[in-house]
């Protein structure tokens, strides 16, 4: 990652082959205009659909038999979903990272994968915004965390990182929608002139709000553009830190430390970025887009991932060395749990996922062995899960008195509703690639006169 | 009683041709309709007639008008308030009755609060010696019986609904017919019972005949003595139990309880003196984990210690640290010494306290003559099946209790009820004796019922009823007099017959007070000692006991799942009995917790699950008795019956068993996982000797909010933990007191627990020979709450009177609270876990001042704010503050030992107040800066090896 921020010019590598404007447009435009895809295509959609529906069971069920359904109890009583929220947060992030920050230190490889990297965020935070819902005893009320002038409900508790919790994950939403429609308003232009049928032209026409490509237009647009990406810029920092005051606020030994919101939002780019290279390489694979989401993309990400990654390393080698360093007994205590009690295995699984596969990145081969780098995003994000687990449930079953220590295990309800969220995930996903162009038409074209030009 | 229509054709044309007819299903004379008839009404049912006459259709007709302008109630008994009788009840305005509670036969006096008629809360009763205003878990639990879903409703024939007034034409058949032959070949088989009316009636009953026998069923016996010690612990220095639990068994435990505590608590500016306990036991107990000084002996080498302490008393000099600081402390105490020997004790044990006592009698104890339980010449369940054998019984009744859950082995009851040409049972359930049975009547609850018990020092006291029976329950008393003769007397004015000697104003005093006055046993001279020698008990390689489990007793409770689902002291088990044993003993066995043993006896082997309790005896494996008894159709059999590893002469301890590890698993739920301190700083100790004079130095921890304002009372609260036993009252009373559910095995299991108020038990030092403490943890009503800050929708805040006030319609469930509350004390209702819709009569115990909680809702402990509540609003209508003591907390007043004291803090002349200037007053995890209002004493300890002398 070093590399690329360093150089101002573009590099080549980042866009293979030698098309032109109207070959990059046909080429991108072909999916989501092509009247029919391939059958494998769509038996990809169905397999991730059909665990999706798992989601909706497992959901419905929650909500008619009670919370009790999943594994929770006294003291752990917080479990799976509040690790699915924070996790797939995470993975929201690079998103915002690749299309905003990258946007604004002019890093143009970003072009040919800002728009599935944003419509990963958008689903994974959509997704995570729907937990702590799920989460609450009596979700039908969840909107009393709002501050609304009704007289019948309380007004929130300034104080609680809840509420905080509450706007941050609402503002994350809401801007990275506006910032994803925005980028795609042009391209929606070229798909309404591309489409043949009349349908899709009237479809993409109205969703692209009479998009003319007039110098007046690119010049509002780039201005708009340029500001929602500084809006969202902090988001990037804000949104996992806010999350991890959630814990830290708390003074539960294991949530309650101050190396928690670097160490968030370190985490969340590093498991965004491997869940970048997760759907990236099937997507160059199967599509054939080896030309644009090429090698020096992946070989970024795992550079981003390296980075974020040692950043965790080094929060895990922070919490564990205050831990001892307060010489506080509960402390002491807790990371002497994480490591050695009923849970340990979740704390060196975590290690040799996030730390161990880690240090392959370390060598440009792996970097650019796009099937290799897939199985290490895989673990990582694997590492990743359990991580969240680590810190939200094993602190929980090992607090102040001795007495009240009880573990907690999940429930097939859990499990229902963690694996289902990945399905629906990859589900949408499908039906992004399907219905809109997977990159930024305009700005890979952009790319390419760039390119031009340097030569 | 719906009848097809092609039945009713088939029926109507086989019918002979009736004249008059109601329905359609009368005309047809279907047994739907004679069963409708029955169970609707009874009493008609009787009179029946097939075929009505012109002239009894005109007085049915004439009758029915007449009775239409009647009211069906029956003429109300009238019954006395404990303080004021109000001129008309006020809505809104619970009402008090004393009453009296059987527990093993013995009166436990209670005050009952009722709402609108409905009994919901018990409270110990200040006036009855048995109670002093405490109260015990199983007394708490009486209102859930009252109400349990199971109860047996109707008189049953068979299987078939039948009336009382077919089992009373039943039973004066009977009564013509034995009354010829003198009552021979009638049985009676009942419970221990010490009322006075119970033994009027039998003895009336044996006069007209002498020929039916009584024979008594008490599972739970202990060894029979002819006297019974009153203990005075006010003058007891030291404090010997041989194995007896006096604080947690026996009818004189709760009194036993607070003389213990009162003269154990210690203050700066107070008593400053304790005395001792010395405790030798076998079972875990809460005596022993009180104990200063224990010993655990195996139940085999019982006598042979209490033997060897006895030469050891003589000689002065003991083999082991026990014994020699006990013969010191002996010799120092002069007659301040008290032995206590247990119930189930040998008589060897029992004739050597009494030799060892008697340089203090009439100072640390008087002797009483025993209460009597049953008719002087009962015979025995063995004499029962000898006599069935030998087809001396023929009719049988068995009143109140469950022969066959309680059986021994070698006792074929089922075999020889088979025999009986008719048995009647009595009780609150179709047990498995009822349904063996040709008759059942089901039982009145004690609080549906007139009668008197009489308490373990002889006092009497009358059983009140707080209710109409809510079934068609009828009281022993009723059928005792049904068997001699009188049909038409209720139990009141049988209960009123026993007590002619007090005229109306007196009865209404003893309605009253809840005691009759001067009833108390007088005091005896020892009986002259005898020599018992010394009997040489044979030592298997494992010991197995039985014991009563402390809440079910022998299965009485069995279907009150309140007492099911608190946690045991000791052990914190719910649903369940496991067998019980220290680690050492399961490392011989090579088991682990929740593995199954089997006990074998002869041929008869029972399975059950292994739990390492530290504290029991080595080499000795505990099984409690009273589970796994069914209690009817709708119920669940909870645990494992012990009661068929019994043999004759082998109640208690099994001679001959067999223990070795059993293939599998069973199901071990328990309240509380973790057993050490993991040496945090939670239950402190603090020697005697130690304690200062000064109270600590006021040192409140930083915070960085401002101090809350206290403009009227502020509320805390103080526990003694010298004076907890750990008996769980409090927990009872709290789960009473504010409708916390029941949520059954499986929600236990994941530990979704709703126990406001928990007894944690933590313990210290050799896991073969612990120390076992106990700390009650309600919620600490921090003044910097963790809870509140947290809370997105301020469902938790702080009270203007510092109460940390949870509101349950705020509450949206985020379990943020739960989370960051250090001393989890917050519960979540998980799911719906009381649902009335199904019209269960649990829903008549509800307490109305407390909302019951919904779904996915946090609650916790609130000092009882409806009480606070009351009060405050008595002070506000009569202008005066609310005095201190005028506002108890559930726990506080349920407590045997008045370890919890309750009041403003801001009032320095309070009760608790004083505690908390006390200066071994501290906080739990006070380092956290919460600041809790709920502090604690702690515990003071008299150990032997930590002072020059005894206190």
């Amino acid at each position: 990652m070093a590399e690329a921020m360093r150089s101002d010019g573009i590099d080549p590598a980042v866009l293979a082959g030698n098309e032109s404007n109207r070959a990059i447009a046909a080429e991108i435009a072909a999916i989501p205009l092509a009247p029919k895809l391939p059958r494998r295509f769509w038996w990809g959609f169905a397999a991730f659909f059909t665990i999706g529906l798992l989601f909706l069971g497992c959901v419905s069920y929650l909500l008619a038999a009670g919370i009790g359904t999943i594994g929770l109890n006294v003291p752990a009583a917080w479990g799976f979903l509040i690790v699915n929220t924070v996790w797939w947060i995470g993975i929201g992030h690079a998103g915002t990272l690749i299309s905003a920050v990258l946007l604004l230190m002019r890093q143009n490889w970003r072009n040919s994968i800002n728009r599935f990297a944003e419509a990963m965020t958008l689903m994974a935070v959509a997704l995570a915004g729907t937990f702590p819902i799920l989460h609450l005893g009596r979700p039908q009320y969840f909107y009393w965390l709002l501050p609304l002038p009704v007289t019948h409900m309380p007004w929130p508790n300034w104080r609680s990182p809840l509420v905080w919790d509450f706007f941050a994950i609402a503002t994350y939403i809401i801007v990275s929608l506006l910032f994803w429609f925005m980028g795609l308003v042009p391209d929606l232009a070229i798909l309404r002139d591309r489409a043949k049928s009349r349908g899709k032209q009237r479809i993409y026409g109205f969703f692209a709000l009479g998009w003319r490509g007039s110098a007046y237009h690119w010049h509002r647009y780039r201005i708009a553009y340029y500001l929602l990406a500084a809006l969202a810029t902090p988001l990037v920092v804000s949104v996992h830190s806010v999350i991890s005051l959630d814990f830290t606020s708390a003074i539960i030994p294991g949530y309650h430390s101050t190396i928690f919101p670097p160490y968030f939002v370190a985490g969340a780019l590093y498991s965004g970025f491997a869940m970048v290279i997760t759907i990236a390489v099937p997507l160059r694979h199967f599509f054939g887009l080896e030309d644009f989401i090429t090698l020096k993309h992946l070989d970024n990400a795992g550079k981003v991932m390296l980075a974020s990654g040692a950043v965790v390393a080094y929060g895990y080698l922070c919490e564990s060395f205050f831990a001892w360093y307060s010489g506080d007994q509960f402390e002491r205590y807790m990371m002497w749990n994480r490591m050695f009690g009923d849970y340990a295995w979740t704390f060196w699984f975590m290690l040799a996922c996030n730390v161990g596969t880690l240090q392959l990145l370390w060598f440009k081969r792996a970097r650019t062995s796009p099937w290799l780098l897939f199985a290490l995003a895989f673990i990582i994000n694997t590492g990743m899960w359990v991580e969240r687990y680590v810190i939200v449930v094993t602190s929980l079953t090992r607090d102040f008195l001795p007495s009240s220590w009880q573990n907690v295990l999940p429930t097939w309800v859990d499990f229902g509703i963690l694996f289902g969220s990945l399905g629906l995930f990859f589900a949408m996903m499908f039906l992004f690639v399907r219905l809109l162009p997977l990159m930024t038409i305009f700005e890979v074209q952009e790319l390419k006169h760039e390119l031009k030009e340097a030569q | 009683m719906p009848v097809t229509d092609k039945d009713m054709r088939e029926e109507l044309a086989a019918a002979e041709p009736a004249r008059f007819w109601r329905s359609l299903e009368e005309r047809a004379r279907t047994p739907a309709f004679r069963r409708m008839l029955d169970a609707e009404f009874p009493e008609i049912a009787e009179r029946y007639a097939t075929a009505t006459d012109r002239r009894t259709a005109l007085k049915l007709l004439g009758a029915s008008l007449l009775m239409a302008g009647m009211g069906t109630a029956k003429a109300a008994e009238g019954i006395a308030p404990y303080v004021e009788q109000p001129e008309n009840l006020v809505p809104g305005e619970p009402q008090f009755y004393a009453s009296t509670l059987n527990e093993r036969g013995y009166g436990m006096g209670v005050i009952v609060e009722a709402h609108e008629g409905r009994p919901t809360k018990i409270e110990g009763n200040p006036n009855h010696p048995a109670s002093l205003g405490g109260t015990d878990p199983i007394m708490q639990a009486a209102a859930f019986s009252l109400y349990e879903p199971t109860r047996s409703r109707t008189v049953l024939k068979g299987n078939e609904v039948a009336t009382w007034g077919a089992f009373q034409a039943e039973v004066a058949e009977l009564r013509e017919r034995a009354l010829l032959q003198g009552g021979a070949g009638i049985g009676v088989v009942i419970g221990p019972n010490t009322s006075l009316t119970l033994q009027r009636l039998f003895s009336q009953l044996q006069q007209a005949m002498p020929a039916l026998r009584f024979y008594l069923s008490d599972p739970l016996a202990g060894t029979p003595r002819p006297y019974a010690v009153l203990p005075h612990f006010d003058e007891a220095k030291i404090v010997v139990s041989l194995g007896a639990d006096f604080l947690g068994e026996g009818p004189g435990r709760l009194a036993a309880a607070r003389g213990f505590a009162d003269s154990r608590r210690v203050r700066a500016g107070g008593q400053r003196t304790m005395s001792r306990l010395y405790c030798l036991e076998s079972i875990a107990s809460l005596t022993g984990a009180k104990a200063d000084s224990h010993l655990l002996v195996r139940p085999s080498a019982m006598d042979e210690t209490v033997a060897r302490l006895a030469t050891a008393m003589q000689s002065g000099t003991g083999d082991d640290a026990f014994t020699t600081a006990l013969v010191r402390d002996a010799r120092a105490a002069g007659n301040g010494l008290l032995f206590i020997a247990g119930e189930r004790e040998s008589a060897f044990v029992h004739a050597t306290a009494q030799r060892l006592n008697q340089p203090s009698a009439g100072i640390t104890h008087t002797l009483i003559a025993p209460v009597a339980t049953a008719p002087a010449d009962s015979g025995s369940l063995y004499d029962l099946v000898t006599d069935i054998g030998v087809g001396a019984i023929t009719s049988l009744f068995v009143l109140d209790c469950d022969l066959m859950h309680s059986a021994p082995a070698d006792l074929d009851v089922g075999a020889a009820l088979e025999h009986v040409s008719s048995l009647y049972h009595h009780g609150l359930h179709v047990d498995e004796t009822a349904r063996k049975a040709d008759w059942h009547v089901p039982a009145t609850h004690d609080l549906e019922s007139w009668g008197d018990l009489r308490a373990f020092d002889g006092t009497a006291s009358i059983v009140q009823p707080l209710i109409a029976p809510l079934y068609q329950g009828r009281t022993i008393a009723e059928l005792a007099a049904a068997l001699t003769g009188d049909f038409v007397s209720s139990s009141l004015d049988l209960t009123r017959a026993t007590w002619a000697q007090l005229d109306d104003a007196g009865w209404r005093e003893a309605l009253k007070r809840g005691v009759i006055a001067d009833t108390a046993a007088p005091a005896i001279t020892a009986p002259p000692l005898a020599e018992i020698a010394n009997p040489v008990q044979e030592a298997a390689q494992i010991d197995v006991v039985l014991t009563p489990d402390p809440f079910l007793d022998g299965g009485t409770h069995a279907a009150n799942l309140f007492l099911t689902e608190l946690p045991r002291p000791l052990t914190k088990l719910v649903w369940g009995n496991a067998a019980e044993l220290a680690p050492a003993t399961a490392q011989t066995l090579g088991v682990a917790t929740g593995d199954l043993i089997e006990i074998g006896i002869d041929k008869q082997v029972l399975a059950l699950p292994a739990f390492i309790s530290p504290g029991q005896a080595p080499d000795t494996v505990v099984v409690p008795l009273g589970f796994g008894r069914w209690t009817g159709e709708d119920s669940d059999t909870v645990g494992t019956n012990a009661f068929p590893l019994r043999r004759r002469g082998n109640a208690w301890l099994l001679a001959g068993a067999r223990v070795k590890k059993g293939q599998g698993s069973g199901r071990i739920i328990t309240t509380q996982e973790h057993h050490a301190m993991e040496g945090r700083d939670i239950v402190r100790d603090v020697p005697l000797a130690a304690i200062a004079d000064e109270g600590p130095s006021a040192q409140e921890p930083p915070s960085l909010y401002p101090p809350y304002e206290m403009p009227e009372e502020a509320w805390g609260m103080s526990i003694d933990l010298t004076a907890c036993i750990g008996c769980n009252a409090c927990v009872a009373a709290c789960q009473a007191e504010n409708n916390s559910p029941v949520v059954g095995p499986d929600e236990m299991a994941v530990g979704h627990d709703m126990h406001w108020l928990r007894v944690d038990r933590y313990y210290a030092g050799d896991p073969e020979a612990p120390e076992t403490v106990f700390q009650p943890v309600p919620c600490m009503q921090c003044e910097d709450a963790p809870c509140e800050v947290v809370c997105p929708v301020n469902a938790t805040v702080h009270t203007h009177d510092g109460l940390n006030a949870q509101v349950y319609n705020r509450c949206v469930g985020t379990r943020y609270c739960s989370q960051n509350c250090p001393y989890k004390v917050r519960r979540f209702n998980f799911f719906q876990y009381q649902d009335f819709d199904e019209g269960s009569p649990l829903s008549l115990l509800m307490n109305p001042n407390v909302s019951v909680r919904e779904r996915g809702v946090m609650e916790k402990c609130t000092y009882c704010v409806q009480r606070i509540s009351a009060a405050r609003i008595q002070s506000e209508i009569s202008d005066q503050p609310i005095a201190d003591g005028a506002v108890q907390t559930a726990c506080q007043q349920a407590c045997p030992t008045r370890a919890i004291t309750f009041g403003n803090i801001k009032d320095k002349q309070s009760a608790v107040a004083r505690e908390k200037t006390e200066p071994h007053s501290y906080a739990l995890l006070e380092e956290l800066g919460t600041r809790p209002r709920t502090t604690y004493l702690a515990r003071v300890t008299n150990r032997p090896d930590e002072d020059k002398g005894n206190g």
